[in-house]
This record gives C-alpha cells, sequence and structure tokens, in this order.
C-alpha cells in the first residue's frame, strides 16, 4: 500500500496533499485558537469577519474552531468504519472462497448479497433504530453492515487463486487449512480489498456525517460536520456560513479521499 | 464485455455458487429468477434479524421499567417474539410475503399502509429525478466519450468525481439557498399530493439528486461508449458509410446501454440511499422521513418494515434490469 502511495499521478498528490492539511488543521486549529468549540466565543450569528473567519453560529460559538475541531472526529470515525470490516470482510470472503463446502458458502453468499442488496444507508438506519443511535450505535451499525462489501470483493479474489499453481502446490504439500488461509490466500487478497476500501472511505465519510446531519450519529453539542450543518440548517436564510463553512469542510476532505482512490484504481488499471 | 467504471462498485457477483447451479437450472432467464429469490429470502432474513440486535429483550427495552407481565407478554407478540427462532423466522415470512408488516407501536397503524403512504412519494421523487439525469446524462456522456482523450474528457472525469464525493446534503442546502431563497422559485420544504402540484415540491429535489446520478450514469455511460467504439462492428458501420444519426444510435448508444442498465440495481441503490437523505432536507413525507421518526421514537415494527421493502424493492429492479439488459443486448443472453 505505501508503495502503491508512493507511485500516485499528480491527481493523487493533490487529493494527498488535500487530505494532510485538513488533518494537520484539524490537530493545530483547535490547539491555538483561542476560542473553545464547545463553548461561546462572542456574539451570536455574528457573520464572517476577522474576528471570527467562519463567523459565529446560533450559540454564539467560533464556526472555524468547530469545523475544525470536527476534522478529527470525522476522519477518525470513518476510519475505523473502513479498517475493521474491511479486516473482518477480507477474512471471511478469503475463507469463503477458499472452502470447498458449497451449501456453507451459498448460505453466507446469500447473507452477503442481501446486505450488499440493501443501500447502505437504509441498513444503516435500520439497525441504528434497533441498537440505539449516537456514537456507539454509529460504529456498530457501521461494523454489521460494512463487511459484507469487502467480502464480496475478497471472495471474488479468492475464488481465481483456488486453480492458481502455487495454491494447488499447498495442497500436494499438505499443508494446513490456516496456514494455506494465511499464507497464501490473504497476501494476495488484501491489496485488492484495501484498494476498494480507499473508495469506499468517500461513501462512508459522508455517509457517518448525513446520519448525523439526520440527528441519528453523533450528537451535538460534539463539533462534527453533520451534526454542526444540521444546526445552521433553522438560520440557513439568516447565517449561511453555519451550514456552508462545515459543508466545504467535509466536501473538500471526501473530495480529497476520491482523488487518492481514483489515482490508485486507474494506476491498478493501467498495469494489468 | 468490459465493465468499465463500475467494476469497483458493480453488482457483477455471479460467482461460483450460482455458476454451479447453472448447469442444473439449464436457461440463464431460470438462473437470474432463483437468484432474485434467493436474494429476496436474504433480504427478508436480515430484516427478521435486525430486532434480533436490540441489547435485551426489545418488549422490555420500549416498555421500561413499569411493565407488567401482560402489557411485555402483549408487546412481544405484536412484535413476533412468542415461540422458538425457527417459528419466529417462519412466522415472519409468512407475514412478510402476505404484506402484513406489523402494527405501528406509535400510531397504531397497519405499518403496510404508512408505508403506502410514504413510498409513493419517494417513487415519484426516484422517477422525475432519473427523467431529469437522462436527459442530461445521454449526450454528456456521448460527448465525453468521443472527445475523451481532449481536455473536455479529461475535464469532465473531474468535475464527476467531484461531484460525486460532495455530499447529497451539502448540495441540497446550498440549492434550497441559491432557488428557494434567493430566486423564490420554489418552497424551502414541505409536499403536497396530486400531479401537477406535486412537481412543484418536487423539482428542487430531484434536482439535488441529479447532482449525483448525474455524474454516475454519465461517467458509465461514457466508459462503455468508449469500449463500444473499439468494438469491430462500429468500425465497419464507419466503413459503410452510414449517417451520422443512424450511426450514432444503433451502433453507439444502443449497445452501450445495456452495461448502463445492468449496473442499474447499484445507481437505483444509490439513489433510494440519497432520495431518503434529500427527503429529511425537504421535508417530503416519503419512506426516509417515515424511517427516521421511526427510529426517533423506537418504533420497531415501522423500521423494520420500512427497510424489509426498501431491500426487496432494489432487489426486484435489480431482477427487471437485469432480465432488460438482456433483451436490450443479445450478447449479454448468449453468454
Amino acid at each position: 500500500m505505501l508503495v502503491a502511495l508512493r507511485r500516485l499521478n499528480r491527481t493523487g498528490h493533490v487529493g494527498l496533499a488535500i487530505l494532510l492539511a485538513m488533518v494537520l488543521m484539524g490537530l493545530v486549529i483547535p490547539m491555538i485558537s483561542p476560542y473553545s468549540a464547545i463553548s461561546s466565543a462572542g456574539e451570536q450569528f455574528e457573520p464572517p469577519g476577522p474576528r471570527h473567519l467562519f463567523g459565529t453560529d446560533s450559540l454564539g460559538r467560533d464556526v472555524f474552531v468547530r469545523t475544525f475541531a470536527a476534522a478529527q472526529l470525522d476522519l477518525a470515525l470513518a476510519l475505523a468504519g473502513v479498517t475493521i470490516p474491511l479486516l473482518i470482510g477480507t477474512i471471511i470472503g478469503a475463507m469463503l472462497g477458499s472452502t470447498k463446502a458449497p451449501l456453507v458458502s451459498l448460505l453466507w453468499q446469500v447473507v452477503i448479497d442481501a446486505i450488499n442488496a440493501f443501500p447502505f444507508i437504509v441498513l444503516l438506519i435500520g439497525v441504528l433504530g434497533i441498537v440505539g443511535t449516537g456514537l456507539q450505535g454509529l460504529l456498530i451499525a457501521l461494523l454489521l453492515t460494512g463487511w459484507a462489501r469487502y467480502a464480496r470483493v475478497a471472495r471474488t479474489r479468492a475464488l481465481t487463486l483456488r486453480d492458481v499453481e502455487f495454491v494447488q502446490a499447498t495442497e500436494v504439500l499438505g499443508y494446513s487449512r490456516a496456514r494455506v488461509l494465511l499464507g497464501h490466500f490473504l497476501p494476495n487478497i488484501y491489496s485488492e480489498t484495501l484498494a476498494y476500501g480507499l473508495s469506499d472511505f468517500v461513501l462512508v465519510i459522508i455517509t457517518v456525517a448525513g446520519l448525523s446531519y439526520l440527528g441519528l450519529g453523533v450528537r451535538p453539542p460534539t463539533p462534527e460536520w453533520g451534526a454542526m450543518m444540521a444546526d445552521g440548517r433553522l438560520f440557513l436564510q439568516r447565517a449561511w456560513w453555519i451550514t456552508v463553512f462545515p459543508g466545504l469542510a467535509l466536501s473538500v476532505t471526501a473530495i480529497g479521499v476520491a482523488l487518492v482512490a481514483e489515482s490508485v484504481t486507474s494506476r491498478a488499471k493501467g498495469e494489468e | 464485455m468490459k465493465m468499465g467504471v463500475g467494476s469497483a462498485a458493480g453488482t457483477s457477483s455471479s460467482a461460483a455458487p450460482w455458476e454451479k447451479l447453472r448447469g442444473v437450472l439449464g436457461s440463464g432467464a431460470v438462473l437470474r429468477l432463483g437468484r432474485a429469490f434467493l436474494v429476496s429470502f436474504g433480504v427478508m432474513l436480515v430484516s427478521f434479524l435486525l430486532l434480533r440486535l436490540a441489547p435485551g429483550d426489545p418488549a422490555a427495552i420500549l416498555l421500561g421499567d413499569q411493565a407488567t407481565p401482560e402489557n411485555l407478554a402483549q408487546l412481544r407478540e405484536a412484535l413476533g417474539l412468542n415461540g422458538t427462532f425457527p417459528e419466529q423466522l417462519a412466522r415472519y415470512l409468512g407475514n412478510v410475503i402476505r404484506g402484513d408488516l406489523g402494527i405501528s407501536l406509535a400510531s397504531h397503524q397497519p405499518v403496510i399502509a404508512l408505508i403506502g403512504r410514504a413510498l409513493p412519494v419517494t417513487l415519484w421523487l426516484v422517477f422525475l429525478t432519473a427523467a431529469m439525469a437522462l436527459l442530461a446524462a445521454v449526450p454528456l456522456g456521448l460527448v465525453a466519450a468521443l472527445h475523451h482523450r481532449t481536455w473536455f474528457g479529461h475535464t469532465f472525469r473531474v468535475a464527476a468525481s467531484l461531484l460525486l464525493a460532495m455530499p447529497v446534503f451539502f448540495s441540497g442546502l446550498l440549492l434550497i439557498l441559491f432557488f428557494a431563497m434567493r430566486l423564490r422559485m420554489a418552497p424551502v420544504a414541505g409536499y403536497v399530493a396530486g400531479f401537477p402540484v406535486a412537481l412543484r415540491y418536487l423539482w428542487l429535489p430531484a434536482l439535488t439528486l441529479c447532482t449525483v446520478l448525474v455524474p454516475l450514469l454519465a461517467r458509465v455511460l461514457q466508459s462503455s461508449i468508449i469500449d463500444t467504439t473499439e468494438q469491430e462492428f462500429v468500425e465497419t458501420a464507419v466503413v459503410r458509410g452510414l449517417p451520422r444519426r443512424v450511426m450514432m444510435w444503433r451502433y453507439l448508444i444502443r449497445p452501450s446501454i445495456a452495461p448502463t442498465i445492468s449496473l442499474l440495481a447499484y445507481i437505483i441503490g444509490q439513489l433510494v440511499g440519497s432520495a431518503i437523505v434529500v427527503e429529511a432536507i425537504f421535508g417530503l413525507p416519503g419512506m426516509g422521513t417515515l424511517l427516521i421518526e421511526a427510529v426517533q421514537i423506537r418504533d420497531y415494527p415501522v423500521i423494520q418494515g420500512g427497510v424489509a421493502v426498501l431491500g426487496l424493492f432494489v432487489v426486484v429492479v435489480g431482477y427487471v434490469s437485469d432480465m432488460s439488459s438482456a433483451w436490450l443486448d443479445p450478447r449479454t443472453k448468449a453468454k
């Protein structure tokens, strides 16, 4: 993966620069700013100006600090929402692709196809509705629904590996199933699911913010892009900045990830 | 046939188990139908299992500390939690197939009636969006394909991925700010049912959804038209000196539409997901609003039913699009 990052094209470099800038500003700005991200910093609804670069919200909080303070949470949530399902899904998919029990495989395939058949956000809303909304519910929901997408990618790849000579050789050599899986299947599968995970990151970061916008994810007063935008929705006409700046931050981040992902996939396609 | 773009997200998971069944079942049409049934069963299974995710006894959670044993028993029955696990599953599947999704805990109305009122709003929104998006995406995809090595092609690809990365709830709010608040061309929120009136409330939400759908469709179309131009029959058509219009439609667009249609299940899935969010922004009383309100008051039967209906909807659309792509492009049938 690191090798892949080093060989990005220009689009990929732009995307990476955007992402790094966002991470850096998310860490630095809340530290050096004179204002707090969760308590009042001045008058309500102050328009953007030299004192408050992005203005203030309905409680007089500084939108600039809040926007960048939210970057940490949003990126961390999306990272967790991609990597954990990625790991689980890759392992399940690899096991299914290498198994020789057709009935087990078929049953799992029905479950995987069914989970993937739902629009992502619909199933997330369903899980959140049962396990409870909020940060914890959001993580559980991402975990329960995300793995199936990676399992599908991993399984398809594993199936093509099954007929490759070096895998068949392991059978002749009498290796244990675990050894074949860990030593021969996974190393050849994870690069594919990893690349898929990168493009999935865009979907997850937007969906996490979307659920918070709908009031089902991260709750106020915690700074989070979606929740901040929902906050500003009521005052859209009067104070557009409360909504627009977090929305811009979210879009710019998502675009950064999308550029990196596109660069990696176009690279992979070119090499084939 | 090459699939171009959507391969990462694509719907083509027709690998091993299905392939093995193919030999037994013979024709592709039977296989497709069987697969659609299996996935529908899976969708119902997932929505059945959803309620079992509750931390503890769902009935006890809903009633709280003051629950009497009679109340608990009543609610457990209403939620379908009586009997053994296989019994519950069998009863749930039977009920869903008969169209009985239970009774809403909040409004005490049948869930199917609530969905019957909400689903048409979502469907109208989806259809209007699809119509608007096709009008824009077909010419855009065609031009972008024919000039894919020029600056236009590159700009198109970058612009499409930028738009795709922009969340609908942000573009929706920007469009409200501009069209509804500044230009006063549309109501800020709300809905009135009925044919011409509803359009007044639906066009801006549909335009919002187009910011996702147009780049998605145009990109898929662009890459499949590029694939088509490399085919021999296109070259033959050029050599034969066919009129440009015949050439465009019969030899470029028509063979390129099938891959787009076969991605329709994926596209519709994306569209319905985005529509759920857009409804909430514009205050449209569709499936999204129904689901979100149900989540906020923990109306378990409505959540379960709404999720199941939306999942089944996508599976059915996927099946129909699968069949029609075989009809549109005989090459997929022969494979």
